[in-house]
């Protein structure tokens, strides 16, 4: 049968067309298209590498950066602390130094004030024995321009001071 | 933009072929001219004749084989007396060649061509729809025919298809540096990735730059001649790879490559195989298998691609026959088979598309697990276990 019978002109043109066909496409084609395709294929690779890489070192630089925003939130925390702390320290000893203050001044305050009291009652001791003296005297002279009445109370001075004794 | 591009190219490749069909009518003689349309007509009118009668029997097997064929001149759509017009490229018996119109003996008409007469074999006669040379004593000779038939311009139509894509794929690759073209030439460039890194990457490892070339090109060649030949109209149709002569050219061309490129260890073990000895020496049995299996390989890959390929074909023009003959029977069998049938051509058409794909696939695979069987290495046992598996893997 014709179909099963290869025809020669056909089997001639096949191997000139080809032979061309290969030719024009290893020589222009396939060099070209096959490099292409390998080079983007390593490109494509070094691309994720790349991005593995740089998510790599995000990822550290993250927690770099976590790790150093825990510290200052430490210290700030200690500051503050060590801050507070001084602050009562300062206002206690304040305290405590104005009431010792405080104290000196009461202190020599109620010294003056008895001081001044004695003072006082010294001034008033002495003006009241003078006034006493006086009236004393007075009363003295007026009674005392009887002779009688002065020995009476000689006496009766002598017998006081002989019952004290 | 690149879609256009495409039809552009496509469209002066048309052009390209219809300007040179026509310049090769061109210098017909008026007379001739004339007598061929009387001829024309002559006939046209028979066969009214013959139709309104309504007794002609369909030739069924005669159609299938005119469609699954060669001829000269290359059929238009709607019209079974205009052909495009091919040239014919004969050696006449003394030696002279001659090359003329295959317009000039279309309808069995005899060409005299400076000293030599020739015509296409009527039916019936010895080397029917061939061109003949009339010898003086009126015997018909076979003249040696490099004749541009429908399957060789076919053939040329291909060729042309996929250098056109493959060097716009390696100008786009020049152009644009690392950048994935998009669209048609994607797809185009999703077809080399496939087959390059799928098939012949995969299979031949550090060989593979060496046999690319080669394995890409017939992937492409017959993928490009598949699709072709599902076109129905002009620039398609031809059943180039359901043609025996076109898949026996690429099998004896794996073969070559297979054999040219193939290492000691895969001669050695052609000759001197690793089997008890009492299998080589005093008969060779395994050596003469092993021999035996070197030829059936590009055998198989003949058939295997021709027979799927006519299949397919020979499936679509029966369906469409069959409407013809059962309208024969009554009108209303006939309309009937008319929409089962072309359902289930655009069905078959449609398988055609992917079994087109997959044989040119199957047939680079194969070509390359050939390739690569003769690139054995000194530890052969290794590389066999690998490629077995390989076939395995595909065959999954």
């Amino acid at each position: 049968m014709e179909l099963f019978a290869p025809d020669f002109g056909l089997v001639f043109w096949m191997f000139v067309s080809f032979g061309i066909l290969f030719l024009v496409l290893w020589k222009f084609a396939w060099p070209v298209i096959l490099k292409s395709l390998d080079q983007r294929a390593d490109l494509i690779d070094k691309g994720v590498e790349y991005a593995q890489n740089a998510k790599a070192q995000l990822d550290n630089a993250r927690q770099q950066a976590q790790e150093v925003i825990t510290d200052a939130r430490k210290q700030q925390a200690d500051m503050l602390r060590e801050a507070d702390k001084m602050k009562n320290q300062i206002i206690e000893e304040a305290r405590s130094q104005a009431q010792q203050e405080a104290q000196k001044v009461m202190d020599q305050a109620k010294l003056s004030i008895q001081q001044q009291q004695k003072e006082a009652e010294q001034a008033f001791r002495d003006s009241v024995s003078d006034f006493a003296l006086q009236i004393a005297s007075k009363v003295v002279k007026q009674e005392m321009a009887d002779p009688k009445a002065q020995s009476k109370l000689v006496s009766s001075l002598l017998n006081e001071m002989e019952g004290k004794n | 933009m690149n879609m256009n591009r495409f039809l552009k190219i496509f469209f002066l490749l048309a052009l390209a072929i219809c300007s040179f069909s026509a310049r090769a009518a061109e210098p017909e003689s008026d007379a001739q001219a004339a007598a061929d349309q009387a001829a024309v007509a002559a006939e046209a009118r028979l066969e009214a004749e013959a139709a309104t009668e309504g007794e002609e029997q369909i030739d069924a097997k005669k159609i299938i084989f005119e469609h699954l064929g060669d001829g000269y001149g290359w059929e238009v759509p709607f019209n079974h007396h205009v052909r495009i017009p091919l040239p014919i490229i004969v050696r006449a018996k003394d030696g002279g060649f001659h090359v003329f119109s295959s317009a000039r003996v279309q309808h069995g008409e005899v060409y005299a061509s400076s000293g030599a007469d020739f015509m296409i074999a009527p039916e019936g006669a010895d080397h029917q729809g061939k061109v003949v040379q009339i010898l003086a004593d009126g015997e018909f000779y076979r003249p040696l025919d490099l004749s541009i038939t429908k399957n060789v311009a076919a053939l040329f139509v291909s060729m042309i298809l996929v250098i056109g894509l493959m060097l716009w794929l390696a100008s786009w690759y020049k152009r644009n540096g690392f950048r994935s073209p998009r669209k048609g030439l994607g797809a185009v460039e999703t077809c080399v990735e496939f087959v390059y890194n799928g098939v012949v990457k995969s299979t031949l490892k550090e060989d593979a730059p060496r046999f690319a070339p080669y394995l890409l090109t017939a992937f492409f060649f017959i993928l490009g001649m598949n699709l072709l030949g599902l076109i129905v109209v002009f620039p398609g149709g031809a059943n180039l790879t359901g043609n025996i002569a076109v898949t026996l050219v690429l099998a004896v061309l794996t073969f070559l490559v297979t054999n040219i490129f193939g290492t000691k260890e895969y001669w050695k073990e052609i000759f001197w195989p690793e089997v008890p000895l009492w299998l080589k020496v005093p008969l060779p049995i395994m050596p003469v298998i092993e021999i035996f299996g070197m030829f059936t390989k590009p055998a198989a890959l003949t058939v295997r691609l021709f027979a799927n390929m006519m299949g397919g074909h020979m499936i679509v023009i029966v369906l469409t026959l069959l409407i013809f003959i059962f309208s024969y029977m009554s009108p209303v069998a006939g309309g009937l088979t008319t929409v089962v049938s072309v359902g289930f051509s655009v069905f078959m058409l449609l398988i055609d598309v992917l079994v087109s794909f997959i044989q040119a696939y199957v047939f680079t695979m194969l070509s390359t697990i050939f390739i690569s069987l003769a690139q054995a290495k000194a530890h052969g046992h290794e590389k066999k276990e690998s490629v077995a598996k390989a076939i395995e893997d595909a065959l999954v």
